[in-house]
């Protein structure tokens, strides 16, 4: 073919330009928490009760509240949970009087490490020391950060695995609330 | 403040002297006179070497007046982590690159100083002060080095974490850069060439060493990069097909086809346009590799985070690639030679299947590696391409590149004779088939293993064999010495380095054996061959970092694996493998975690396991260590073809 | 030795090797290799790329307990990999299925080659 070189030419160029404008649309990963499908989901969340981490009144998450609860599950050892314990704090104050609570529950950790962790991200929720993992246990939480969302008629709605990010726990929690109206 | 604006001033300086030689070349083009381009190119380098200075000199007196070192130093960051943060994040990374990329620039000018009349050295001048000067640019604008820190911080965040436990990060970034850079100048001669239409001179044949010198660097950094995330990422493994480690590995095939086909135009003249198109690819592929890296676009442990840049890379790429083909499609007829390939499995024909093989992988490795963001384009979903696909095309590919490996030196150009080939491998070839005989008979009987061998002896022989011819050659003439820089002498080399490289991966792939053990203090045991015991725990506690060692002994070694937790940033922890290695094999220990209510900083609690019982992960993989001595000979190979003598001058 | 100089006489001593070294193989499809296969192609959850066969995540771990427990249970490859996909979505998967637009991983790569083979036997042709 004589022209076959301007012909292959033309043919390239044609493809990077699509090749291009489609890269150049892509937004930036936003690197957040994936839903996972749990065998909890639909059921009555397990009871979460304990001693709180740092002193003070005893924990215990009542099943039938009448608000929204997420319980996430941490450590000091996890990377993604220091992501992520900023973004739990922030959204914790945003939603403290929206009948939003927020719960965390220390995951195979001593808790020495565990309150200096809470101290340094200047946590804004309160924490449970999970005794022996019980806790844990009971929500099938295999490796922290893992998030769970309680409806307000105290089944286990959402399970994120992962850190999550306060825009995400917003939209979750919102999807929550109108699943539990419907 | 100061550092601030002397820092910018240095970049303008630099930014100045890439478009006034561009200016000048082009005046000088037109009006047929002598180009003084060099000296701006000089400029540019001055520009660039004294904004380097200033940011070093910011980070090793820990200057935090500056948010970058704010950002990626820390008063008790050690000298050489210092020097090296300025490669850690992103915008020190582009001034790495854009000082690479000017001293190649003033470089290339130099040595062709004697062509400066000549116009394809002219557009190749204004083609190499764009790119730099594109990238300077990018520092002028979105990626700002020398941003002033307002706030008085009196400590910094130090760098990231596995950034500063390994002194490879000394050497990978700035090899890798080099390959990467290196590339713009064959890519900057091929426009020239294509809009000067002068194909046929000694320009195409001068750019294999300029290919040689870019591709070995690249070589170098990529397996230098791999031994790094070998040694830090604590999963035993050298290479995960991440989408970062692919934006490397895409111009790295190009150009290893590249090399090989230039072979052809050198000695007969054919594949001129192919050429040009390779060369303008392979610079093509290195600003997509950019785009990957820099734009936050694909999830990758070896990104710097997402910025502004994405949409201007993949501009410039758009740009460089129309510009290319739209010259190729404007010349490119032409200019092609008049004859053929005469034979299929002549020497050239099986450069041909050479070329189709590697421009076929890095076609595969670009689709897996976008496909992700095609998928979630159309079906909105999440799907992850990784190791299982890419070893999967990687694995036949490789097959056959070793097959090419073991008949393409010893087969005749424009002809294919088989007796003549059967005669200069029958040596190797029976060779080949005892080593498979002995292996089976020793108890190795994978496929893959088996395989790779029978292989890889035939490609060993068939360099053997070559470089043998040379020095027979060079004996003749009088010094062996001159089989140094004999045409095929560092190709060979190259070809053992990589057979070398194959076997370690295969073997160390196909043989791995991963274990987990649980050990109280003082308790040894055994694990796959390799006696392991625990001695103990060894605390460390310094400015730079809290760490909790393991005192381990490996086959009567010590090891200390490690949790550290380094200090700014909050504290990241990381995991600090331990490694003993050896020709034979490579037993990688990690600390997994600790038994009882240790308090460690930060390694994983058990509360069943008694207390002072850890659980170490104990990987050992045969012959491991293959694959940088095969990363050395190749360094080398490539350092001996770099000064090679030209067939013509052999042949006279 | 003369007789090593015949081609034909290495070829039938490459096949009876070759046929030995088939004969001698590792069985693959042991229940040990079946879940070490299994372990390659799951992505460890929470990892970037890393598959559950090499990373010592305690999500890696808990998933490579689950593949040995199905294994052990009788199921089938696909069955174990599609119910791993129903509880951590269709990204856990290192590999994209081959059905439905996946398809395109395996034909592009395949047509782009034929492509090539084809252009470089126009270049032979032209002598």
């Amino acid at each position: 073919m004589k022209r076959s070189v301007m012909v292959t030419s033309l043919v390239v160029i044609a493809v990077v330009v699509a090749f291009s404008l489609f890269l150049a649309t892509r937004n930036p990963v936003n690197p957040t928490a994936t839903e996972a499908d749990s065998p909890l989901l639909g059921q009555p969340a397990p009871p979460i009760t304990g001693p709180r981490l740092g002193g003070g009144a005893t924990i215990n998450v009542a099943s039938d509240l009448g608000h929204v609860v997420v319980v996430n599950f941490w450590a000091s050892w996890c990377g993604p949970c220091q992501v992520e314990a900023p973004n739990l704090s922030t959204f914790a104050w945003q939603e403290r009087h929206h009948n939003v609570d927020v719960v965390g529950v220390v995951f195979n950790d001593t808790v020495d490490a565990a309150k200096a962790f809470a101290a340094h991200y200047g946590s804004l929720y309160p924490s449970v020391v999970d005794d022996g993992g019980v806790i844990a246990n009971r929500y099938g939480v295999t490796s922290p950060p893992t998030t769970f969302v309680i409806n307000a008629k105290g089944v286990v709605a959402a399970t994120l695995l992962g850190a999550v990010t306060t825009r995400q726990l917003e939209a979750v929690v919102a999807r929550v609330q109108l699943e539990a109206t419907s | 403040m100061i550092v601030t604006w002397l820092g910018r001033a240095a970049l303008y300086v630099c930014f100045v002297g890439a478009v006034g030689g561009v200016i000048e070349q082009a005046r000088a083009l037109r009006a047929h006179r002598t180009s003084h381009v060099r000296w701006w190119a000089l400029g540019a380098l001055g520009g660039i070497a004294a904004a380097v200075g200033v940011m070093e000199f910011a980070l090793v007196t820990h200057n935090f007046a500056l948010a970058y070192v704010a950002e990626n130093n820390a008063t008790f960051t050690p000298l050489l982590y210092s020097i090296t943060g300025l490669w850690s994040a992103l915008e020190g990374s582009l001034m790495l690159w854009v000082l690479l990329q000017s001293a190649i620039t003033f470089g290339v000018l130099l040595y062709y100083r004697r062509d400066r009349d000549s116009p394809v050295v002219g557009w190749a001048a204004i083609v190499l002060l764009c790119v730099g000067a594109f990238f300077t640019f990018l520092m002028m604008g979105p990626a700002d080095p020398f941003i002033h820190n307002a706030a008085h911080v009196l400590q910094g965040a130090g760098p990231n974490a596995l950034l500063q436990d390994n002194p490879l990060v000394a050497v990978h970034p700035p090899l890798l850069y080099l390959g990467f850079v290196g590339f713009s100048v064959p890519f900057a001669f091929a426009i020239a060439m294509l809009v000067t239409g002068r194909v046929h001179e000694r320009w195409p044949l001068e750019q294999r060493r300029w290919t040689v010198l870019a591709w070995g660097s690249l070589s170098l950094g990529i397996v230098l990069g791999a031994w790094w995330s070998y040694q830090v990422l604590g999963w035993g493994g050298f290479w995960g097909w991440d989408p970062v480690e692919n934006a490397a590995l895409l111009p790295w095939l190009t150009a290893t086809a590249y090399i090989h086909s230039v072979i052809v135009q050198d000695r007969r003249g054919l594949f001129r346009v192919w050429n040009l198109s390779l060369a303008i690819a392979t610079f093509a592929l290195t600003i997509l590799g950019t785009f990957f890296t820099r734009s936050g676009v694909l999830v990758s442990v070896h990104a710097f985070s997402s910025s502004t840049l994405g949409p201007i890379l993949i501009g410039f790429f758009f740009v460089v690639v129309v510009v290319g083909a739209s010259l190729l499609a404007w010349r490119g007829d032409r200019l092609r030679a008049p004859v053929g390939v005469d034979h299929p499995l002549s020497r050239e024909g099986l450069f041909v299947a050479n070329n189709i093989l590697f421009v076929g992988f890095a076609i595969v490795v670009l689709l897996g590696t976008v496909f992700p963001l095609l998928y979630q384009a159309i079906n909105g979903t999440q799907v992850t391409v990784g190791t299982p696909y890419f070893a999967t095309v990687a694995a036949p590919l490789s097959v056959l590149l070793l097959v090419l490996m073991a008949i393409a030196p010893l087969v005749s150009w424009r002809s294919a004779d088989a007796k003549v080939l059967w005669a200069r491998t029958r040596v190797s070839a029976w060779t080949a088939i005892l080593s498979v005989v002995v292996l089976l008979v020793a108890g190795v009987r994978r496929p893959a293993e088996v395989i790779a061998v029978f292989l890889a002896v035939l490609a060993a022989g068939a360099a053997l064999r070559t470089l043998r011819g040379s020095l027979v050659a060079a004996l003749r003439r009088g010094s062996w010495r001159s089989v140094l820089r004999a045409p095929s002498t560092g190709g060979m080399i190259v070809h053992l380095g990589v057979v070398v490289l194959a076997l370690g991966i295969v073997t160390s792939t196909t043989y791995v054996t991963r274990s987990e053990v649980t050990l109280a203090t003082g308790q040894r045991t055994v694990v796959d061959g390799q006696l392991v015991s625990f001695d103990g725990f060894h605390n460390i506690n310094d400015a730079l970092k809290s760490a909790t060692q393991l005192k381990v002994s490996v086959d009567g070694h010590q090891l200390r694996p490690a949790i550290t937790t380094f200090n700014g940033r909050g504290g990241t922890t990381v995991g600090t493998p331990a490694i003993d290695s050896n020709l034979a094999r490579d037993v990688y220990v990690t600390f997994d975690a600790v038994g009882g209510t240790g308090n460690t900083s930060g390694a994983q609690v058990q509360s069943g396991l008694p207390t002072g019982s850890v659980v170490l992960g104990v990987t050992v993989e045969p012959l491991l260590a293959w694959l940088w001595l095969g990363g050395i000979v190749i360094g080398l190979g490539s350092a001996l073809s770099f000064f090679r003598r030209r067939y013509a001058e052999d042949v006279t | 030795m003369k007789v090593l100089r015949s081609f034909s006489l290495w070829c039938v001593v490459l096949v009876a090797v070759a046929a030995l070294a088939v004969a001698l193989r590792p069985s693959a499809s042991s229940a040990a290799n079946r879940i070490a296969h299994l372990e390659t192609l799951v992505r460890c959850p929470s990892c970037d790329d890393l598959s559950v066969a090499v990373s010592n995540a305690t999500s890696a771990i808990a998933v490579r307990h689950e593949i040995a427990q199905k294994v052990h249970a009788g199921e089938s490859d696909d069955k174990i990999l599609t119910s791993l996909e129903d509880v951590y979505g269709t990204s856990i998967l290192l590999s994209p299925p081959t059905s439905g637009l996946g398809v395109l991983l395996w034909i592009v790569p395949l047509l782009g080659v034929l492509l090539l083979i084809a252009s470089a036997l126009r270049l032979a042709r032209r002598r």
